[in-house]
């Protein structure tokens, strides 16, 4: 299954165990608790339903580990199930063989239509979420427009200051524009960006107007609407989970419930009767229009309203215990969700880089096995991606005996292949370069450089430099693109060359050879056996020749190339 | 199409007019509605001002902290707008109802109606 599905479902269950825990922790303690904290205290919750992070130990993780480990001892054990008691008779064995290969045959064909199910789950899954999401955007866009369509706007400046004095008195900075529809079922508050307070009826008395007023901009000034959107996308997201339906139908109560609250702590105690009697009325208006997502009209539900003004006559200030109480709930619902966790990040990480690489310690000594199987039948077979591929899933040992056996072997191509999984100066690298070095194997040390950091190739310029090695010199110049310091240095080392040759009857310009008076076709210098030599081409030339030195570098002879020695070099180019 | 504005709003765009092609201040909106028997509350000016500004009668800009607004009807363009429908609202495009009415019903002041004669001859002279 895909690994953000998996996540998703984890975050789900743990946030259904939370939502049941508070669910029944409501109905105890419903009174006991301030209406603020029941609020709120939905927000872990939420968090856990949006956030995929937990601390290392968790319980989703175990849970996730221990089914890992049920899933994987079928695989290790294949077929090979053992009906019955031990006493089987040859004949019944082979029954069994031809039973098993029929159901094996149907098993797979089974697992091939789920595997693919379980592949793309999260596709369906992500699908419905944001369509989900844009219908509840677009439902809600239609509403706004349909009540402002319907609603003119207060120009009683009177009624605007009220308002404006309210806001003072609330604490709300910016001017909340308010209309009038007479078709809506009670007082609202609509709008996320242009926020607007819209009543049925401006005809009320101060009173009304007044708790009215105080109620939708308590909405405002905590963000009311916000909280309930982010409900509304974590509903998106695990739209597939009953439980997270109730949570926000509980927070939808939850919010009117606090919001009443917080209206009363304003005003004080004493005017609770009235706020309540402004309650009772809008209940008997009748409304024609009912939306979810704005604030809950005032009058949402008889049942609700009963609820409301029952909690509003029994409101007191808090006292000592309850404040303990809450204070020790939340603390162990935080702990809860952080502990309940969820799929570790960090796994679904590793999966997705190694497609299918278990870290599951049962299995990687399986597969080591196989690998190692693998890398031997694909070095024979030529197969370089094949043989990296396998080779990768070695363990360092194994990768160390094999690029001896590659560079033992001088399979240079295979060698540039298996290191592009290392990192950069892996010390299996470094060890290598060294014995390329000490070999003057230029061909394997430049493949080796390409893996090196630039301190590491400058370390080893300077070492070149010191022990003037031409060759490494230019490969590491080339490495570093200093290819113009190279230039310069070869120009230093031919003119120093070019006073030599004139000792043995060459003459150059460093472009074209003369030998003796004739113009040099082909002329070869080979500085060191194999590894640095100045090869030179003049089709006009009518003879070919070769200068020979000694291990010291220093020239031996100089003579004419015979033509098997021609067809060699040119044999070998090609 | 000019939309209509409530009294308020038409106080507000009275100060913004009698201060010509000038743009007008929040502050000195606030001191002069006051001075005009208009004394409203801070947020209550801000709402009107936005309801002018998204009905296309007023250009704010931001100076600032403050706002400066710049009249984008002017006021004879509201007075013949308003007059339209006033004219065909109740003499139903009948301008002949109108004047009669002003004439008959001693609505005009003494010196108005010559006034208003030799407008008419001039305007005649031109066709």
């Amino acid at each position: 299954m895909n690994v953000a599905m998996k996540i998703v479902l984890s975050m789900s269950a743990s946030a259904s165990l939370l939502i049941l825990a508070l669910l029944t922790g409501k109905r105890f303690l419903k009174d006991k608790v301030s209406r603020q904290w029941q609020y709120y205290i939905w927000l872990i919750v939420i968090v856990r339903l949006l956030l995929p992070f937990a601390p290392e130990i968790n319980v989703m993780d175990s849970v996730r580990q221990t089914v890992e480990r049920i899933q994987h001892t079928p695989d290790n054990v294949p077929d090979r199930v053992h009906f019955g008691a031990p006493v089987v008779s040859q004949e019944t064995d082979d029954q069994k063989e031809g039973a098993f290969t029929e159901t094996t045959l149907a098993d797979t064909a089974c697992q091939d239509i789920f595997s693919l199910l379980r592949e793309y789950t999260w596709f369906i899954w992500l699908l419905i979420a944001l369509g989900m999401l844009m219908r509840k955007i677009t439902a809600y866009q239609s509403f706004i427009r349909y009540v402002n369509a319907g609603a003119t706007a207060v120009a009683d400046t009177g009624i605007l200051d009220r308002l404006a004095e309210m806001e003072k008195q609330v604490g709300v900075k910016r001017p909340i524009e308010i209309s009038v529809n007479p078709l809506i079922a009670s007082p609202m508050l609509i709008g996320i960006r242009h926020p607007c307070i819209v009543l049925p009826s401006v005809n009320i008395s101060e009173k009304e107007f007044y708790y009215i007023m105080l109620h939708e901009l308590m909405h405002y000034k905590r963000w009311d609407i916000w909280y309930k959107w982010l409900v509304q996308f974590a509903l998106c997201l695990h739209w597939y989970n009953p439980l997270v339906y109730l949570m926000s139908r509980e927070i939808t109560k939850a919010c009117e419930f606090s919001c009443d609250e917080a209206v009363l702590i304003k005003v004080g105690h004493d005017n609770a009767p009235d706020y309540g009697e402004v309650l009772l009325d809008a209940m008997a208006a009748i409304g024609k229009y009912k939306e979810k997502l704005c604030m809950q009209p005032l009058n949402g539900n008889k049942q609700l309203l009963k609820e409301r003004l029952g909690a509003i006559m029994q409101w007191k200030e808090r006292s000592k215990t309850t404040m303990i109480v809450t204070g020790a709930l939340t603390l162990g619902i935080f702990f809860g969700a952080a502990f309940l966790g969820v799929y570790p990040v960090t796994v679904a990480a590793h999966e997705d880089i190694t497609e299918g690489k278990r870290s599951d310690p049962v299995m990687e000594s399986e597969e080591k096995e196989i690998s190692v199987e693998m890398a031997e039948k694909f070095y024979e077979a030529d197969s370089m991606l094949l043989f990296a591929a396998a080779f990768s899933d070695l363990d360092e040992e194994a990768q160390g005996e094999w690029l001896d056996r590659i560079y033992a072997d001088g399979e240079i191509a295979f060698l540039s292949v298996c290191i592009d999984d290392l990192e950069t100066d892996a010390t299996e690298i470094q060890r290598l370069a060294k014995k390329a070095y000490a070999d003057g194997e230029t061909g394997f040390f430049s493949v080796l450089a390409d893996h090196m950091s630039e301190k590491t190739l400058e370390r080893w310029l300077d070492k070149a430099l010191k022990e003037e090695q031409i060759a490494f010199q230019a490969v590491l110049y080339d490495k570093l693109e200093r290819n113009d310091e190279w230039d310069d240095r070869k120009a230093a080392v031919s003119a120093q060359q070019l006073e030599e040759y004139k000792a043995y009857g060459i003459v150059s310009d460093g472009k074209t050879y003369y030998y003796k008076e004739q113009l040099v076709n082909v002329f070869l210098d080979v500085h060191e056996e194999g590894k640095f030599y100045t090869l030179n081409m003049d089709p006009r030339g009518i003879v070919n020749v070769k200068v020979s030195r000694t291990d010291d570098g220093e020239i031996e002879s100089v003579g004419y190339m015979t033509e098997a020695e021609i067809r060699d070099l040119f044999g070998e180019e090609n | 199409m000019v939309q209509q504005i409530s009294d308020a709003e038409l106080e507000i765009m009275k100060v913004v007019w009698a201060n010509g092609g000038e743009p007008t201040f929040f502050a000195y909106l606030t001191d002069e509605l006051s001075a005009r028997g208009k004394p409203w509350q801070k947020n209550t000016l801000i709402t009107l001002l936005n309801r002018l500004v998204n009905k296309g009668y007023l250009k704010a800009k931001k100076m600032g902290r403050c706002n400066e607004y710049t009249p984008l009807v002017s006021e004879t363009e509201y007075q013949t707008a308003q007059t339209k429908n006033f004219l065909d609202k109740i003499y139903e495009g009948n301008v002949k109802g109108l004047v009669s009415n002003l004439i008959m019903g001693d609505l005009l002041a003494e010196g108005e109606y010559e006034e208003l004669r030799q407008i008419l001859e001039k305007g005649r002279e031109k066709e």
